[in-house]
């Protein structure tokens, strides 16, 4: 009894202590949400405009129209709405115009309307100078061939929030990457730049891909927003502009051919193949003698032309005919006369002359012994000595029956030279001293005729006597006689010549 | 036999060199001063920015304008000793206000010691290059007959008994307001706006 009477008291003070609770609970829960974590503020410079956006939180809760209103604490002016922001449908508003000072504290409150009904209220607080987020600008690229140029898009007034951000709080950075590498361009800017800003990368490689990122820095390290990259590839070099390996390899490859050509030149320089020596030795060297001595000259060998008459004569048959008639007739036609058993041959000398004589009318009649001892001698010698016993034919003849009764005729001439060292030569003692207009000329040694296959050995001086001798081309100068000579040989042209010695004497 | 003098010598001199190496390293260099000062001043700026709570909505009907010097707001050019001297007049008051906030820590209690230290470091700096500063005032002002051909008589000149009274001002709100949450929170954004008007002021010094 007592215990219900004091449970009722308790009993209504609970009840109104729940009901205040409820009731409470259901008035706050039907006001609108004051505090900030209603929404999602941002405070982004976008295309260098402030823009504010906000998002709900509770995605439930879908207005359909919006109004802003904001105040600056350091001026209690009172809330200011913004008039291009109040029933707006989007969740964000323009704020350059309205928001001009950076370092003030702007405090934002958001309504957001459904018809009539006001689903939330969101407000929050912006210092501009630390909170705005920097969103890259804009730009384009240009490519060249070594070259970018980057265009900045700036606006054509610039908003006085922004003049004071480029000045002091924010840089603009150009980023160049090709490959691993990447270099920043921090370009200067002006705090009044309008229009488009242009920066130019240059001192690029032609026909390379290079990307580029554009943002702003801010000066005090804080969060960075880079731009998304744009990425080009340069043209390639044109015909006058060649790619640093090509031109490299270019160099490379005429410094061989350089190479190459000098070493070559070099080569056949040594081999002697080019640019022949034309230093001798020193021995025979003779510009710095001083005293050369020049051997005696060899006294001039006497050199005398002959002209060597072959005839043909027939081998003497021995006839046992002891006629007088004969033995005359062959001792008239006997061209030689042979005194103690020599058989002695008249070589005809002379200087070669312009006359063509088929006889020869030279100067001196030179009979050669031609007795076996003595013949031996020439034989030794060489070919250019012949055996005195050549010649025996009209030459010594017509030394002999020069009143034309040689019966021989200079069909076949032989004219050679004859080494008068090798062989016993005789000249007249009367014919040296009338030799007026030879005098002064040497005696020309006769020389040795050409030989051709047919020729015999210079043995045949021996057997012309019995067959017939060879031919020999005749030299060019004929041994003219002199007729002085020959007359004297005439008054005594007989057959009959002294012969003694060896030598034919007249 | 005698190798600790002859050791003593030959570390004597490069002893002298690091010593004054060390020295010159340790000391503040005035010439760098703007750049302390405004990196100081900027990170104290983005300390009181951090706290986690936002300025609350019913504090709105209780802001007030304090008016900070208009030499501050201006873009004039005043002489670099005068831009020290203000640098140091802001930073001893705010250490002041700062060091008051002891009745209610809305704030986090690690900013408002850095912000404290960063206030004490800075006007460590102040004082010395200040202090040379009025070194090479006497010694010049010896130099020359006429003291009134100093320069500073001429420019317009920033006056430290208009900041001393801005921040006047904010203590006494802070006073009046019994420093309640809202005067702190309405002081926190004043006192970063005063830093970041001293954080532009800091330029001028490397401009000069």
């Amino acid at each position: 009894m007592l215990w219900s009477q004091n449970a009722s008291p308790l009993r209504s003070r609970n009840l109104c202590l729940v009901v205040c609770i409820s009731l409470l609970s259901g008035v706050l829960s039907s006001l609108p949400d004051l505090s900030d974590k209603s929404c999602t503020f941002k405070v982004t410079l976008h295309n260098f405009r402030v823009i504010l956006s906000w998002e709900l939180k509770n995605r439930s809760i879908v207005p359909d129209r919006y109004t802003l209103q904001y105040t600056v604490i350091s001026r209690p002016d009172g809330v200011k709405i913004v008039e291009h922001c109040s029933n707006i449908t989007a969740s964000f508003c323009d704020l350059t115009d309205v928001w001009e000072v950076l370092p003030e504290t702007y405090a934002v409150m958001v309504d957001g309307f459904r018809g009539n009904t006001t689903l939330v209220t969101c407000f929050t607080d912006f210092f501009l100078a630390a909170e705005i987020s920097l969103e890259p600008p804009e730009f384009d690229i240009v490519n060249f061939t070594d070259h970018i140029n980057v265009n900045v898009n700036f606006p054509p007034v610039l908003p006085k929030i922004l003049e004071e951000l480029l000045q002091f709080h924010l840089s603009l950075i150009i980023e160049e990457q090709s490959g691993e590498i990447v270099k920043k361009h921090n370009p200067a800017l002006d705090e009044h730049v309008i229009g488009n800003f242009t920066y130019v990368i240059d001192k690029l490689l032609p026909n390379t891909n290079y990307c580029v990122s554009v943002y702003f820095m801010p000066r005090n390290l804080e969060a960075i927003r880079r731009s998304p990259i744009k990425c080009t590839l340069l043209q390639p070099a044109r015909d006058t502009g060649l790619s640093e390996s090509a031109r490299i390899g270019g160099i490379i490859t005429m410094f061989l051919i350089a190479a190459v050509f000098i070493s070559t030149i070099i080569i056949l320089k040594r081999v002697g193949y080019i640019c022949l020596r034309n230093n001798f030795p020193k021995v025979l060297n003779f510009n710095n003698l001083s005293a050369w001595v020049v051997p005696e000259m060899p006294p001039w060998e006497a050199v005398a032309f002959v002209e060597v008459i072959h005839i043909n004569r027939k081998k003497k048959e021995w006839n046992y005919n002891y006629d007088d008639e004969s033995d005359s007739n062959d001792e008239a036609t006997a061209p030689l006369t042979s005194t103690g058993g020599y058989t002695k041959h008249g070589l005809l000398t002379g200087l070669p002359g312009p006359t063509s004589a088929s006889s020869p009318t030279g100067q001196d009649c030179l009979e050669l012994d031609t007795e076996e001892p003595n013949l031996s001698e020439p034989k030794g010698e060489p070919p250019m000595a012949p055996e005195p016993s050549l010649g025996r034919g009209k030459l010594l003849q017509d030394c002999f029956f020069e009143d034309g009764s040689s019966t021989e005729e200079a069909g076949d001439k032989i004219v050679f030279n004859v080494n008068l060292s090798s062989v016993f030569v005789s000249t007249l003692d009367d014919d040296v001293s009338t030799l007026d207009d030879d005098s002064d000329v040497p005696p020309v040694l006769p020389s040795f005729p050409e030989e051709d296959s047919h020729t015999p050995e210079p043995s045949f001086l021996a057997t012309s006597r019995e067959g017939t001798q060879q031919p020999f081309p005749t030299p060019s100068a004929e041994c003219p006689w002199p007729e002085d000579v020959l007359s004297d040989k005439r008054d005594s042209s007989e057959p009959n010549v002294d012969i003694g010695d060896g030598y034919i004497m007249r | 036999m005698s190798t600790k003098p002859d050791v003593i010598r030959k570390c004597l001199w490069p002893a002298c060199l690091v010593g004054l190496l060390i020295t010159g390293i340790l000391s503040l260099d005035c010439n760098l001063l703007h750049f302390h000062l405004r990196k100081v001043t900027w990170q104290n700026l983005r300390l009181l920015s951090s706290t986690s709570s936002s300025f609350p909505a019913e504090c709105l009907s209780e802001t007030k304008a304090f008016e900070l010097p208009q030499e501050i707001l201006s873009h004039t050019q005043p002489v670099k000793r005068y831009i020290k001297e203000a640098f140091y007049e802001m930073s001893i008051q705010a250490f002041n206000i700062f060091s008051q906030y002891t009745l209610k820590s809305t704030w986090e209690s690690d900013y408002l010691k850095q912000i404290q230290i960063g206030l004490d470091q800075q006007l460590q700096y102040l004082e010395q290059c200040l202090e040379e500063e009025e070194q090479e005032k006497e010694d010049w002002k010896e130099m020359t007959e006429d003291g009134m051909n100093w320069s500073g008589a001429l420019v317009p000149q920033l006056s430290s008994l208009e900041l001393r009274r801005y921040f006047n001002r904010i203590d006494n709100f802070l006073k009046e307001k019994r420093y309640s949450h809202c005067a702190w929170e309405i002081i926190r954004a004043e006192i970063r706006r005063c830093f970041y008007y001293f954080q532009k002021f800091a330029a001028r010094l490397r401009k000069k």
